[in-house]
């Protein structure tokens, strides 16, 4: 009898780590509710929601490899602005979607190096080096709108990315990444050896594992996403400015903590909580605006959750620890 | 003699684990109760429990015959009930003085103000007065060693004057100054009419301090021993629930060992912990390092895993030089730090990452790809071969007993089949059974060829265990003594000091 | 166990709030009237906190949605192009079947987007450029445009520097906005400004006149410099909205510098300089009614308001109303409209107090439901004689 009742708790906080998945369904589940009341174009809806989660999904998804080490980058929306603009240059001058790709994601990985690497010449938190960079890069992307000469915006022809602002497109991109970064997170060494280092950098040290190495690596893979992130918000909306991914960093942390990842990292950190805090991020949104909500009081919802997932992930942590 | 602590009846669990069953629990006035037992017995859990650390899940508890409920530590202190816990239990960022008044700031408020001047007064008093004068209680606690920041915690503790302390596995941290300190604290109390309870690992410690002894075992009391039963047969059996089979310590004396040199050291200096230690490590041998806390054996730990480095001399591994610990670990070198919880092991991973961390290279395929089968069957033949306590190995190690935590510190250098081990300090805070395991582990690598470096604070077990014994004072080599069996704590004590 | 059910029992409640209130606000009929259905309308806002902004806001809830059968949908607070996007995407999925647009980042790519959704779209309070214009003119669900165009924008900057210069000052600051972003109504108005300067004081503005200082304020990154203009001095300019301590601070030392007499802002005076300027020093803005400028004008802190008014956004919602109705408003050449339509202008608190009246009115706003009426299925020659009258006085009539 006594050790039904243990085996029942021992479940119920594996349960609680699937609290995220089960938190979204249930999201899905009222959003169709309501939908189904409210005169909702569903099809249409789910393309939508696909499509406005996907960008976050992506580079919150290599964030991950960030967050997992316990670090945070605070300049990703900033990163992913200057490489969407230096991508849509590079197809103004080329006519290459190709180019435009590889320069996205060139630009992105370039700038995720310089933060990193920095950090471990100077042996600073990286945190410390994405704070300077933020700057440094909402200056750049001025210089480069300015450059251009074509007023505050930098364009890419509409038709040039019409045939690839598709879902269908954007689901392979988000598919092919997130097959690749659960293999690297799940079946290589790196994420094991980022978790350890999130986990216990102290021990993780007396490992054998190279933090800085670790980091420079993460931060790369993020890079990744971010240039990925910016090349679908080119093919997305081909008009950029200096407020082009503005909410991306904002977006991306709320989507990893509402995927139940801890924000400190470590050994709990899952590689799926990015896609699905993000899906769970877009339902919630689109739930507020069926039912019309004011802005203000959506904003207000929204950090009442957040701060509700937070608060429950903490006493899952707490609670399972054995004093001694 | 009068009543002041009982417990009826209490019962904990955490997750799957039962941490007390139904325990019945009285300790006197004049008197001080030894708590034995195996890690994970409930010894801790039940005394924490009374000292406000935690609540219990049924029971009742009783203070001086009047219900007890404390909110918490500090409201047990304040009532009459302090606790000395076993891990760190100060904070690192504040003075001493802040960390003995933790919680009673206010009691030093002048105006809107904190008067540190006489906040860092009464601090040094306090510590003055259990004979920790050494302290300066205006330092950083961060800048302590263990044992100091010990003291300020049983400094604490004592501003509170409790009418019941408890010492919960303190003195195996403390060198003998400090155990000194904590033994004469307990000797006023028990004079005073007032009670301790008295945690330890140590038998003859225990023995030698309690008047009497409650054994526990796995969350339930087994027996109360009175002095005159005191008898370590019984109370060994008593706590594992059998007869220790086969001698503890190895029992041949045959010192010699292969001519081979596996690791070399040459004049290793490191500001005042190493002065021109040089030393040579063979194959197949148990080489002891013992000497007082402070003597630099723990760092010299560190430097030969190349974690610090030495400011001069070289130290080479088969001919290799190691320049940091992935470098140590290529040359099969392992690690098991004397800080368990901060150094050896990642508390909130499971048992299979912290055991697959440092095996990595060893189990990926073509040194890349992990197959999580392939990782499965790596920790499990430690899991299993270590007997690890446990449901899986998907187990955080944050909830398993200080024994099986160091097993899992242990499995990760033994999965990865290290040549040479470095010990530090391995069976502090275990219990006899896990000790036993370990010390025929210990052998059966030697046997196999494998090379120890074990670095502690007991004399007995390095004694015991070493084919060479190394002494070291003030970061020299004091003395070197070969295996023998006329070899006794005395005269290596000798050299220590 | 109880964690869990905790966490789960939170969250499902929340939700079962958000349900309950879907519950008690759905609805709707259907019949063959085409009034008779809610009209769904989305609209697109890149600003929700301005005073502009929430008396636009007013107007459609408090007064077209009491008098008409529709239902307005608001987009979140739009940064970018992309966020536009995904707001029209949300409209779509909710089954709005026209669009009035606030939100400028990317014009084109909303029309577009539209025009292959099928789905109503109009431009308040803005205009197309002409090449934009000739683009799209032809597109069926693409409606039309009413706003104050740039040489209306230009024409507001330039009548409110001549009041002043005209009345004998010479010493001027400015804060000219979103000029630094490229926003082209505020370097149109900034332009307005110094061009009456220059013609004041007989001078020109780093070798520009007129309608050449748009593209000198452009080639110099939308900032304007301090300097002489003739005989006109221009002592202090301020751009940008940053709102840390330094952006305050220089608002500051340009309200109270003593060779400042009159503060022009291209918008948001009352924001910038309001609060910090000495009495008696002059300030001229252009923003719209509300009981703060009111305020304001009566306390002499503000002397010459050019204001939007928030019922200026009538005649567009009844186009698009209209369109969806199956009577769209075309040109002669079956093309959309692009109306502009100006500001009113009080330069004297009881003027300003007699405007806000009306524009603040719930149920008697400047455009009222008969007004508006007579624009359903109208020609478009009556729509833009409707539109074009557009200053107090002619409305009232």
């Amino acid at each position: 009898m006594e050790k039904k009742e243990n085996k029942r708790k021992f479940t119920s906080g594996k349960l609680l780590n699937l609290a995220p998945v089960i938190g979204m369904i249930l999201m899905a589940a009222v959003f169709l509710a309501i939908a189904y009341m409210k005169d909702v174009n569903i099809p249409y809806s789910f393309k939508n929601i696909l499509n406005q989660s996907i960008i976050t999904m992506v580079v919150a998804t290599g964030a991950v490899f960030i967050y997992t080490l316990g670090a945070f980058d605070i300049s990703l929306g900033a990163s992913m602005c200057v490489s969407a603009l230096v991508g849509a240059m590079a197809y103004n001058r080329t006519g290459s979607l190709l180019i435009m790709l590889g320069v996205c994601v060139g630009c992105a990985v370039l700038v995720s190096l310089i933060s990193s690497v920095l950090a471990s010449v100077f042996n600073l938190p990286v945190f410390v080096t994405t704070i300077a960079m933020l700057s440094l890069l909402n200056a750049f992307a001025l210089v480069l709108i300015k450059a251009n000469g074509t007023g505050d915006v930098v364009q890419v022809p509409a038709n040039a990315v019409r045939g690839i602002n598709t879902v269908w497109f954007k689901l392979i991109v988000l598919i092919l990444f997130l097959a690749f970064c659960i293999f690297a997170f799940s079946f290589m060494k790196l994420g094991r050896q980022e978790k350890f280092v999130g986990g216990n950098p102290i021990c993780a040290a007396l490992s054998g594992l190279n933090a800085s190495k670790l980091s420079i690596i993460g931060f790369m893979m993020a890079g990744l996403g971010v240039g990925l992130g910016a090349f679908l918000t080119i093919t997305y909306a081909p008009t950029l400015s200096r407020n082009t991914a503005g909410s991306v960093g904002m977006d991306v942390i709320i989507s990893i903590v509402f995927g139940g990842m801890p924000v400190s990292g470590g050994a709990r950190s899952r590689i799926y909580s990015a896609a699905v805090g993000s899906l769970s991020m877009t339902l919630l949104s689109q739930i507020m605006l069926m039912l019309n909500f004011d802005s203000g009081i959506s904003q207000m919802v929204k950090a009442v959750i957040f701060l509700l997932v937070v608060y429950v992930s903490m006493l899952n942590s707490r609670k399972t620890i054995l004093p001694r | 003699m009068d009543t002041i602590v009982e417990i009826r009846q209490m019962s904990k669990s955490f997750g799957p684990t039962v941490a007390l069953d139904h325990v019945d629990l009285t300790a006197y006035g004049g008197e001080i109760l030894g708590l034995i037992g195996e890690n994970g017995s409930g010894k801790s859990t039940a005394t924490s429990i009374y000292a406000g650390m935690q609540n219990c899940d049924e029971g009742e508890m009783l203070f001086r015959g009047e219900k007890w409920n404390p909110s918490s530590m500090n409201d047990a202190l304040k009532k009459g009930v302090g606790m000395i816990v076993q891990e760190n239990g100060t904070v690192p960022g504040i003075s001493a003085a802040e960390n003995i008044f933790l919680g009673e700031t206010k009691e030093f408020m002048s105006g809107l103000f904190v008067n540190r001047k006489k906040m860092i007064k009464d601090a040094q008093d306090a510590l003055n007065r259990i004979g920790a004068d050494h302290i300066n209680a205006a330092a950083m606690t961060g800048s302590l060693d263990f044992q100091d920041r010990k003291l300020i915690e049983i400094a604490r503790v004592m501003t509170g004057s409790p009418s019941v302390l408890v010492v919960d596995e303190t003195t195996t941290a403390l060198s003998q100054k400090g155990r000194d300190i904590i033994y004469r604290i307990m000797q006023e109390m028990k004079e005073e009419g007032k009670c301790v309870i008295f945690i330890s690992h140590d038998l003859d410690e225990i023995m030698n301090k309690c008047d009497r002894l409650t054994v526990l075992r796995d969350g339930k009391i087994i027996r109360t021993f009175s002095h005159d039963e005191f008898e370590e047969g019984a109370i060994k059996a008593a706590m594992i629930g059998r007869e220790l089979k086969g001698s503890y310590y190895r029992d041949d004396y045959d010192g010699t060992v292969s001519k081979e040199t596996v690791l070399e050291a040459d004049n290793l200096n490191l500001s005042n912990q190493l002065k021109d230690f040089s030393f040579s490590l063979h194959k197949g041998e148990i080489l002891g390092i013992g000497g007082l806390s402070h003597c630099g054996m723990h760092t010299l730990g560190k430097v030969l895993f190349a974690a610090e480095k030495a400011e001069s001399g070289t130290f080479t591994v088969n001919g290799h030089t190691v320049r940091n610990e992935a470098e140590a670990m290529k040359y099969n070198i392992g690690y098991v730090a004397k800080d368990r919880d901060v150094e050896s092991l990642c508390l909130e991973a499971s048992i299979k990452d912290n055991i697959a961390i440092a095996g990595l290279d060893k189990f990926a395929v073509n040194n890349f790809l992990i197959l999580p089968k392939r990782e499965k069957q790596y920790v499990n033949e430690q899991v299993e071969s270590l007997s690890i306590k446990c449901h899986d190995a998907d187990q955080y190690v944050s909830t398993l007993s200080g024994g099986n935590k160091q097993k899992v510190a242990f499995g990760k250098w033994i999965g990865r089949d290290s040549e040479i081990l470095i010990l530090d300090c391995p069976t502090r805070g275990v219990d006899i059974g896990v000790k036993q395991a370990m010390y025929q582990l210990m052998y059966r690598m030697k046997q196999e060829g494998k090379s120890i470096i074990l670095i502690s604070e007991e004399l007995a077990e390095l004694i015991g265990m070493s084919d060479r014994l190394i002494i070291m004072k003030d970061g020299h080599l004091a003395k070197e003594f070969a295996r023998s069996p006329q070899l006794s704590e005395a005269d290596a004590i000798e050299y220590m000091i | 166990m109880k964690l869990i059910k905790k966490f789960l029992v939170m969250q499902l409640s929340l939700l079962m709030a958000i349900c309950l209130s879907a519950c008690s606000s759905g609805g709707g009929s259907s019949a063959e009237d085409p009034t008779a259905k809610t009209v769904k309308i989305g609209v697109l806002v890149s600003d929700t906190t301005s005073a502009e902004a929430l008396s636009f806001r007013s107007y459609y809830e408090n007064y077209i949605k009491s008098v008409y059968n529709v239902d307005f949908m608001y987009s979140d607070e739009l940064k970018d192009a992309a966020a536009e996007q995904s707001a029209i995407d949300n409209f779509i999925a909710n089954n709005c079947q026209a669009i009035i647009s606030f939100a400028s980042a990317d014009r084109p790519a909303q029309i577009e987007k539209c025009e292959t959704e099928g789905i109503y779209y109009a431009v308040a309070t803005g205009t197309l450029t002409d090449e934009q214009y000739e683009q799209f003119k032809s597109y069926k669900y693409y409606v039309g445009a009413i706003g104050p165009d740039l040489a209306i924008e230009y024409q507001a900057g330039y009548d409110m520097a001549k009041f002043y210069l005209d009345q004998g000052y010479t010493k001027f600051g400015m804060f000219t906005g979103a000029s630094v972003y490229f926003t082209e109504m505020h370097i149109y108005r900034a332009a307005g400004m110094i061009a009456a300067m220059c013609e004041a004081g007989n001078g020109d503005y780093e070798g520009a006149k007129g309608m050449d200082i748009v593209g000198k304020i452009m080639s110099e990154g939308g900032n304007v410099n301090t300097g002489k203009i003739g005989s006109v001095e221009l002592n202090g300019v301020v751009a940008g909205y940053d709102f840390d301590d330094a952006w305050f601070g220089k608002l500051a030392a340009v309200a109270n510098d003593p060779n400042v007499e009159v503060l022009l802002a291209v918008g948001s005076g009352q924001t910038a300089f309001a609060g910090f300027k000495p009495e008696g020093k002059m300030l001229g803005d252009i923003d719209c009614y509300t009981a703060d400028s009111v305020g304001l004008m009566k306390a002499g802190t503000l002397n010459y308001l050019a204001g939007k008014f928030s019922a200026s956004i009538g005649p567009i919602f009844a186009a698009t109303l209209s369109a969806v109705y199956g009577k769209p408003i075309r040109t002669a050449d079956g093309n959309a409209f692009a109306l502009s339509q100006g500001y009113w202008i009080a330069t004297d608190a009881e003027t300003a107090e007699k405007y806000f009246e009306v524009d603040s009115s719930t149920t008697a706003p400047a455009y009222t439901k008969e007004k508006l009426d007579t624009l359903i299925g109208a020609s478009y020659d009556d729509f833009a004689k409707f539109v074009s009258a557009y200053s107090f006085e002619d409305i009232q009539k």
